[in-house]
This record gives structure tokens, C-alpha cells and sequence, in this order.
């Protein structure tokens, strides 16, 4: 396979990336530097910086959950863009495959629904 | 560089190994091994996850110029996004802060991993080379005859249906999995109700709780005295819109009573 | 209107000389910059027309030079890093949104093939069999450059948006992916170009008007689902939580100044064209003219396409902002809920039955069988419908009863009969206004005739 129209995405890469890293490296260099230690701490609206719980805190497992989630249909996604793809020649054996595959997925999706899996509070 | 790109384009139908792609694995190569020692040798867990993404996004492009675009993209599509799982899994498993444990627990095991990583590279390493250094590789155009997709749709949806069908009860077994262990029943968390969102929502329009700010003293009130209530809508004195520090005092009848100014 | 010879192709990739490469890299470059400079100001000026407002015009012409004075100014600002940032992840974070915003345009298709120095080249920087999955991939790494950020300001509020931010984009990844199935399975390809040449196919005729025969039209719900996915996979209001002002200052890049911030503004605003871009090349029928346009025989050869697909572009970029100035943000649950329970599950079932409709159109069964299998569907959908559990619709109360209804304690609300009396401050002002001034002859009572 000729890598070739590969390399204009390289070369948008390589330019992006200077730029960026120009700008990044740069920035401390141009702006001015006025020392106050109010300025370093961290943001809250002017308020006394709440102090950092000890380990940095937890998150709730909800979002361990809608990641998980997000890899099962992203799997999903993956299986269908080939079979999306070449549609035309699969024909209906294709179709029925498909339908199984999309059925089961769905069954665990409305599983996950029912346990209250997918409900934000 | 024209000609060195129909160069390239030449070899490739050869079915050698292109000085592009001999560059880009010389590049990529030492990088992706520096993401898996990076990973394995970061003590913060997140520096971790993100030396993993160097590591699988090199490999990614390993497979794009191993004249696989589709399953090159779907490394990096279906990999970062995994990493990202990883990623929130350490967030909140041990906080923003975490870091490894300095002291081994079990004595000269840094070493011993070493030596044995080293062992098992270099065995896999020349086992492979042996193997694949006299192999003639054939077949690469014939199956991306029809473009790329087009063919792993072809063997995927034939061949190899059942074990595509199997992968979707893998699918299930990790929603199912993932949904046992991570969900958590909203009504009851450490033993306390906790509200949703809507609940709380209602809660803050509910009777006696109002969701405005409070109205400053003195607004439509009969003075200008921070300490005079101001008026709700009906005319009432709002109580709350007097600071609780004020010292009450009972307001005289002159003051009480109307003074008039507005011309009523 | 079949598809024209100096349509692109896959093979008219790859062949350019390095010159024209880097030419149409520095342009591509160029483009998106100016449209990111041209966009803020585009989105300050009609959000400001909206609120009744002129918007910035003192810079230059219409005030077009704002955004590039906010620019400079932001790189001669400050350099802050916050005691208790992560150095390293903290300085990283910009520069992985930032390459990954501008690396997903390289596919993006501007116009047919076009003479430049008398070489032949797509209007386009190139192209790949799995284009579209590239744009996906990138807007899939941007991620991190969002969630990197939060998590290394070392602060509350960032760490939180970092991590809604998250959570949002991988949940809209997935409806936004799941609609660009339909386009596949239609055009039989997932390079840009082809996808563009697939759309140029029959129009259809109603009478005096055509209509172009696009996805938007053909695939009407995966348009809606992906524009919808769309705006939550940019952090565009009204699903901007993880900048919502309101609750969390600036979300994850609240620590960030100088430059760091003005990077990760720019690839917001990338991420916006090239969802646009990407939705346009998709659904509108990429650089082509729409019909009265397409009259003209000239319309969709040279370089004019470019200027149609900007338009488009722009088009769609005016819709981002109209939903912005028209819609309140949406609360985290309402937000997640939409793109979980009714995108994802409403494209499953598009894709369905949009695969079932090819299959039966594909299929040589004779027109009895169809019939049959359609009644049969149909039936089908029937008997759901009447078995779904509804919901009982409460009555509608009137005004008053309503407020008879409140219970006690309720905040206290004017009766509905009340007569607001005029304030005798204003009855002052207009009275004295209404005064003849009289400054000549006393005879003249119509009014001054010299101030």
C-alpha cells in the first residue's frame, strides 16, 4: 500500500504541533512576571483555597460505569462501520447477522436501563 | 519527492518493506518503547495512562503502515478510549494524588523483573526473528483488493460470523459486569438518601423555600432604614430580608404608619 | 447529474509534489486559523444582534479585528502555573487539544480537482479510505487535552469539568458515531470524497423546485442525531456543562492564561469548524452548489466550490450560535439522559430499519412479498404502540385555581386583579416633560422653535 496520502496528514501534524509548542514555550517568556502567591493558588472565586483532602479525593463509580459503557458501544460502532460499508455486498445473510448482533448488544443496553444504570442524579 | 513516493508506491506492490515505512518504524519504534517502560516506570498512576497512549497510539500507526488503515484507526479510537476508562478507574480509586508505593515489598524484585523482562524479550525477540527474517510475505494486495474495509467486511460477515456473533456476548458480559460491580443504588448511598437532581430541583420551589435571591432592606419598603423589612409581593414584610445581626427593635407607631410620600 | 470526471477520487491522492503538500498544509493551516478568529467574531456579533445589542465594532472594519486584538493580548498576558499543577501534564494539555483540533480538517474535501501551477490536485489536503474514522479518532484524543487539563490545574473546579467533560464527550462520541453508520451503508464508502461524489447523484423534482439529493435529506434522522452529538462533542451551549459559568467558573480551563488559554480556545473553536465541516461534507453535499446555484454549468468546477463550502460552514456555524443565544443549558442528569436514552437508542432503531428497507429494496421478491412484509412491520408497530405503557396526562388547571392550590406558605403572589399604581416619581418626569418650555414670543404654545 503507498503510504503517500498519508504524508500531508503528517505534514498538518508536525505544523500544528510546532505552533503549539512555540506557543506554549513562548507564553512565559512574553507575558510579564509579577510574583504573588495569591496568583499561584488554586481558583475559587476568592475564596481560601479549600484544602486538598488527604490522596486527592474520590470520584463517584458512576463514571467508571458510562465508561465502560461508552468502550461496550464504541465496540459496537467499530463492528458496524465494516458492515456499513460494504452494505451492498453482504446481502441479507449480512442484514440477519446484524440484527442478532445488534439485538444482543441491545439487550445488555436495556439491562443496564433497567438497573437504573444509565439515571444521573 | 514524487518520484520517491512512486518509489515507495513500487516496492510496496513488490511486497518489500519501503524505506517509508522502514522510517517511520525506526521512528515510532523506539517511542513505543518508551511509552511501555514510561508506563511501567511512572510513579504517578495518571503519567502512567498517558505514557500507555504514546505506546498505543505508536502502534496504531504501525498498523496504518502495515497497509491495515481500518484496524490502525480502531487501535486508536478503541484504545485512547479504553486508556480514558483507565484513566477515570484511577481517579476514582485513589484520588488526584496518587502515587506508587517507593518501598519494594518483596526484596530485589526491581532487579529480578529486569533481568527476567530482558530474558523474555530477548528469547521472544530472536525466536521471531528466526522465524519471520527468511519469510516471504504474499497476499497483502489480493486481500486489500477491494480497499481495506471492504475486505475485513468480507471475511468478518463470512468466515468468521460466529466468532462476531460471540463477541457480542463478550459485549454483554462486561455491560453486566461493569453494571454489578460499579452501580451503586442512587436512593441509598452510605446509608443515607441522597436526592437527584430533579428532587432537589422541587425542593427548592417548594413552600417557604424560595428560590430568588432574598430582597434587600428597604426595597419597596416605607424607609430607607436597613433594618425595615422589605415588602413580598402581597404587601407582606419579608423577615428574611433583614440581616439576623441587627439588634430588633419594635418600630414606633410613627414609624409604623404611612407616611404618605408616595402620594397614595 | 452524473458524478464528473474532475471529481477525486481515492487515487488522486498521494501524487501531489512536496511544494503543492506544503502549500495546501500552510493553507489549510491559514484557513482554519482565520475561520477561528472570523468565527469569535461571527458568534460575538449575531449572538449580540439576538440581545439587541451592536456587538464589537470599534476594531477595524464591523469590529472584524476584535478577535485578533484579543489574541495578542492574551500573549502578553501572565504565564501562570498554579503551585499545585502537575507541570508537565499542565503544559501538555494545550498542545494535544490544539494538534488534534487542526490534524482531523487534513481530509476535509474543498472542491473538485483544480489546476494549481499547472498541476492537477483535489481541491482537498488528502484523503484516505478511513477518513472519516481519522476525524473521529482525533476528536476522540482531544479528549485528553480537555480531561489533562482539569485533572493537572491541581484545583477543584477544573477537575471537575475535566471529568464532566469527560463523561459528556464519550457519551455524544457514541451517538455521533452511531449516525455516520446510516452514511456508510448509503454512499458504500467512509472516504470524504467519495462520500461527496456519492451525494451528487439524482435530484429529485417537485415541481419548479429541486431538491439536492444530500444525506440531510435522504437520512434525515442521522442528520439530526449528529448535529444534536455534534454540539455536545464541542462543548457548545446549551449543553456547555463542563464551562458552565454558573457552577463551575471556567471548567477545566479556569487555571489556564496567556497562551495555554488562548490554544485551548482555538481548538474549541477549531472543533467547531470541523464539525460543521465534517457535518456539511456528510449531509449538504460538501462543496457542491445547491440547486439554483447549480443552474449555472460552472458552479460546482474551479475553484467556487471552496466558496460554497464555506458558506456552508458558515451556515452551520450560525445554527451554534442561534441554539446558543435561544437555549438554557441543560441540567447533568436531563443532559446525559438525552444523549443515553433517546440518541442512542433512536439511532439503533434508525439503522435497523433503514437496513431492513435496503435489504427488502435490494431483494428480488416480487411486489406481493414486500407488501406483505411491510403490512407485517407495520402490524408489528402497531401492537407495540397500543401495548406501551402511557402516561396520564394531568388536567390542566386554570390561572386561578392554580393559586387556590398553593399550599400554605408559598412564596406570596400579587392578586390578580391589582392595579399597579403609577409610580409618582415617573408621573413627575412626564409631567414636567409634557410642560411647554416656552422660550420666544408667549403666544407660541406648540412648542420651542429654537433649543
Amino acid at each position: 500500500m503507498s503510504l503517500s496520502p498519508y504524508v500531508p496528514i503528517v505534514g498538518l501534524f508536525a505544523l500544528a504541533a510546532l505552533f503549539a509548542l512555540f506557543s506554549v514555550a513562548i507564553a512565559p517568556f512574553v507575558g510579564p512576571r509579577r510574583y504573588n502567591r495569591a496568583k499561584l493558588d488554586a481558583y475559587e472565586c476568592g475564596i481560601e483555597p479549600t484544602p486538598q483532602p488527604i490522596g486527592g479525593g474520590r470520584f463517584p463509580v458512576k463514571f467508571y460505569l458510562t465508561a465502560m459503557l461508552f468502550i461496550v458501544f464504541d465496540i459496537e460502532i467499530i463492528f458496524l462501520y465494516p458492515w456499513a460499508v460494504s452494505f451492498n455486498q453482504l446481502g441479507v445473510f449480512g442484514f440477519i447477522e446484524m440484527i442478532l448482533f445488534i439485538g444482543t448488544v441491545f439487550v445488555a443496553y436495556a439491562y443496564v436501563w433497567r438497573r437504573g444504570g444509565l439515571d444521573w442524579d | 519527492m514524487t518520484s520517491a513516493l512512486h518509489l515507495v508506491a513500487a516496492a510496496a506492490a513488490a511486497g518489500e518493506v519501503t524505506t517509508g515505512e522502514k522510517a517511520v518504524f525506526f521512528i515510532l519504534a523506539p517511542i513505543a518503547l518508551i511509552g511501555a517502560i514510561g508506563m511501567v516506570a511512572a510513579r504517578n498512576a495518571v503519567h502512567s495512562a498517558l505514557w500507555l497512549v504514546l505506546t498505543m497510539l505508536s502502534l496504531g500507526v504501525f498498523y496504518i503502515v502495515q497497509a491495515g488503515p481500518f484496524i490502525g484507526m480502531v487501535q486508536i479510537i478503541v484504545y485512547t478510549g479504553a486508556i480514558m476508562m483507565l484513566f477515570l478507574f484511577v481517579l476514582m480509586l485513589v484520588g488526584r494524588d496518587a502515587s506508587d508505593a517507593v518501598i519494594e515489598t518483596l526484596r530485589g524484585q526491581q532487579a529480578w523483573a529486569i533481568v527476567l523482562g530482558v530474558g523474555f524479550a530477548g528469547l521472544l525477540g530472536t525466536g521471531l526473528a528466526r522465524v519471520v527474517g527468511s519469510l516471504k510475505v504474499v497476499g497483502l494486495e489480493q486481500a486489500n483488493a477491494d480497499g481495506n474495509v471492504q475486505g475485513i467486511a468480507a471475511l468478518l460477515f463470512t468466515k468468521y460470523v460466529w466468532v462476531f456473533e460471540i463477541s457480542s456476548a463478550l459485549l454483554i458480559t462486561a455491560a453486566v459486569g461493569a453494571m454489578i460491580l460499579a452501580h451503586v443504588d442512587r436512593s441509598l448511598r452510605d446509608g443515607t438518601a441522597v436526592m437527584s437532581q430533579p428532587e432537589r430541583m422541587r425542593a427548592r420551589f417548594e413552600p417557604g423555600s424560595y428560590p430568588g435571591p432574598k430582597p434587600g432592606p428597604g426595597v419597596f419598603a416605607t424607609s430607607t432604614s436597613i433594618a425595615t423589612p422589605a415588602k413580598l409581593p402581597d404587601g407582606t414584610p419579608a423577615q428574611r430580608s433583614i440581616s439576623p445581626i441587627l439588634p430588633t427593635r419594635e418600630l414606633t407607631a410613627a414609624e409604623v404608619a404611612n407616611k404618605q410620600t408616595e402620594g397614595r | 447529474m452524473k458524478p464528473l470526471a474532475q471529481d477525486p477520487t481515492l487515487n488522486d491522492f498521494g501524487h501531489d509534489p512536496w511544494w503543492i503538500v506544503l502549500i495546501k498544509v500552510v493553507v489549510v493551516f491559514a484557513f482554519l486559523v482565520v475561520m477561528t478568529l472570523f468565527a469569535i467574531w461571527y458568534e460575538r456579533r449575531v449572538v449580540a444582534r439576538m440581545q439587541v445589542r451592536p456587538g464589537p465594532n470599534r476594531n477595524g472594519p464591523f469590529g472584524l479585528l476584535q478577535s485578533l486584538a484579543d489574541g495578542l493580548k492574551l500573549a502578553f498576558k501572565e504565564d501562570i502555573m498554579p503551585k499545585l499543577a502537575d507541570k508537565a501534564v499542565f503544559f501538555i494539555a494545550p498542545v494535544i487539544s490544539t494538534v488534534c483540533a487542526f490534524t482531523a480538517f487534513s481530509i476535509m474535501p474543498f472542491g473538485p480537482v483544480v489546476s494549481l501551477f499547472g498541476h492537477k490536485t483535489p481541491l482537498q489536503l488528502t484523503d484516505i479510505p478511513v477518513a472519516v474514522l481519522l476525524v473521529l479518532a482525533c476528536s476522540g484524543l482531544g479528549i485528553y487535552g480537555v480531561v489533562l487539563g482539569g485533572w493537572a490545574s491541581g484545583s477543584t473546579y477544573p477537575l471537575l469539568g475535566g471529568l464532566r467533560s469527560s463523561a459528556q464527550m464519550i457519551s455524544y462520541e457514541v451517538a455521533m458515531g452511531l449516525s455516520i453508520v446510516a452514511v456508510f451503508m448509503t454512499s458504500g464508502t467512509m472516504s470524504t470524497s467519495g462520500i461527496v461524489a456519492a451525494q451528487a447523484g439524482s435530484d429529485t423534482h417537485w415541481g419548479p423546485i429541486t431538491a439536492p439529493s444530500w444525506y440531510a435529506i435522504l437520512l434525515l434522522p442521522s442528520f439530526v442525531i449528529y448535529f444534536v452529538s455534534a454540539i455536545g462533542e464541542t462543548n457548545r451551549a446549551p449543553f456547555d456543562l463542563p464551562e458552565a459559568e454558573s457552577e463551575l467558573v471556567g471548567g477545566f480551563h479556569t487555571e489556564y492564561s496567556s497562551l495555554k488559554f488562548a490554544l485551548f480556545f482555538l481548538a474549541e473553536y477549531i472543533n467547531m469548524v470541523t464539525v460543521s465541516a465534517l457535518c456539511t461534507t456528510l449531509f449538504l453535499g460538501g462543496w457542491r452548489a445547491p440547486w439554483p446555484i447549480s443552474l449555472w454549468a460552472g458552479a460546482n468546477s474551479g475553484w467556487w466550490p471552496m466558496l460554497w463550502f464555506t458558506i456552508k460552514i458558515l451556515l452551520l456555524l450560525f445554527v451554534f450560535v442561534w441554539l446558543r443565544g435561544t437555549l438554557p443549558r441543560l441540567r447533568y442528569d436531563q443532559f446525559m439522559r438525552f444523549g443515553w436514552k433517546v440518541l442512542i437508542p433512536a439511532n439503533l432503531i434508525w439503522i435497523v430499519a433503514l437496513s431492513g428497507i435496503k435489504t427488502l429494496q435490494k431483494s428480488d421478491w416480487d411486489g406481493t412479498k414486500r407488501t406483505m412484509v411491510v403490512v407485517g412491520v407495520v402490524i408489528l408497530l402497531l401492537i407495540v404502540a397500543l401495548v406501551w405503557p402511557s402516561k396520564k396526562e394531568p388536567e390542566k388547571l386554570t390561572v386561578a385555581d392554580q393559586i387556590a392550590a398553593r399550599p400554605d406558605g408559598s412564596f406570596p403572589l400579587p392578586p390578580l386583579d391589582l392595579v399597579v399604581p403609577v409610580n409618582p416619581r415617573a408621573k413627575r418626569i412626564t409631567a414636567s416633560r409634557e410642560e411647554p418650555v416656552t422660550v420666544g414670543a408667549p403666544d407660541d404654545s406648540t412648542g420651542p422653535k429654537e433649543a
